[in-house]
């Protein structure tokens, strides 16, 4: 049988431009993520974040945790991580993220879910191919209590600029 | 636990110990490879494949794959993570987080810290430090900057605990 035309299949897209965004409209993002013990521990090894309480049980129990605290960078990665489809993943660079505020410790076998809103926005002055967007994301663990909030600005490309 | 709580971390980072001004340079450093950088935005769920796809990014400006900026960010906070968050007791804010330049493997990460403000929190035995962070690779480039708002044990609390 014959190779199929790989020419002739259609690419299946990933994420947003620019002119999609628009101020205020929401985006409730995919999938989810339940943050296991393992997850935790890789982290914080990898990331060399020396602080008992993300990887001495015993340790966390004693400042009244129920288990290990989940490494709070664990937390902001995965959030943001579940978002960059719907917000940066068609490109441009990170710009920055302020106003974060970590809400109440997460714990393994929590399970994060993650939702922004279009705060801005405007052209970029230096990148005509590119604008600039700023979004507010939330985070919220299986009880609907927040766990994390941050405003994140990113440069995005035009429908019709290179992304990168 | 058979032992105290305070024979397992430091003893000369209680809140008590911080002095606003002070600026600290972190002893050690991390060169970033595939479990820093690849394995780490695919654990997060980071879907952008320019940080783990070499063949697309050889065709791009960089040549080859960028560390993921909250891995630049999450590794440079843990380089100070012994000397500024040992004795933590939650992480509480950031802000002002920026990436100044990209980062790509091979790359050797160090980071610096400045004591912005401390304050009071609302319970007796912790305190509250502001610190600024920066990263720079190992040429002194800065890649990463921001400001982390941490509660501290107190050492009259919990130092001999």
């Amino acid at each position: 049988m014959a190779d199929p035309d790989l020419t002739q299949f259609k690419l299946v897209t990933k994420g947003h431009s620019f002119e999609d965004f628009n101020e205020g409209q929401v985006f409730a993002h995919h999938w989810g993520r339940t943050i296991n013990a393992g997850d935790n521990s890789l982290f914080t090894t990898a990331t060399l974040a020396y602080c008992p309480l993300y990887f001495n049980v015993e340790y966390a129990r004693a400042h009244g945790h129920p288990d290990v605290v989940v490494n709070p960078m664990l937390v902001v990665c995965t959030v943001v991580g579940m978002s960059v489809e719907d917000l940066s993943e068609a490109g441009g660079p990170f710009l920055g993220i302020n106003g974060l505020k970590f809400h109440r410790a997460v714990y393994p076998g929590d399970t994060l879910t993650a939702r922004s809103t279009v705060v801005s926005k405007r052209e970029s002055a230096s990148r005509g191919n590119f604008g600039i967007v700023t979004w507010r994301t939330e985070a919220r663990n299986q009880r609907d209590e927040i766990v994390v909030s941050y405003e994140r600005t990113n440069l995005v490309a035009k429908r019709r600029g290179a992304p990168l | 636990m058979s032992d105290a709580t305070s024979t397992l971390t430091g003893a000369g980072n209680y809140f008590e110990d911080f002095e606003v001004g002070a600026k600290l340079r972190h002893a050690r450093g991390t060169t970033i490879g595939e479990i820093e950088n690849q394995m780490l935005t695919k654990l997060v769920l980071n879907t952008a494949d320019g940080h783990y796809n070499e063949h697309r990014m050889q065709g791009t400006q960089f040549g080859q794959r960028l560390v993921f900026g909250l891995v630049t960010g999450s590794v440079c906070i843990g380089l100070t993570m012994q000397d500024t968050g040992e004795n933590a007791l939650a992480e509480l804010e950031l802000t002002g987080i920026r990436f100044t330049s990209p980062v790509f493997h091979g790359d050797t990460l160090y980071a610096y810290t400045e004591v912005l403000e401390k304050r009071d929190s609302d319970r007796e035995d912790a305190g509250v430090v502001r610190f600024k962070h920066w990263g720079t690779k190992q040429d002194g480039k800065i890649v990463f900057e921001g400001e982390r708002t941490v509660l501290i044990k107190r050492r009259s609390h919990w130092g001999n605990r």
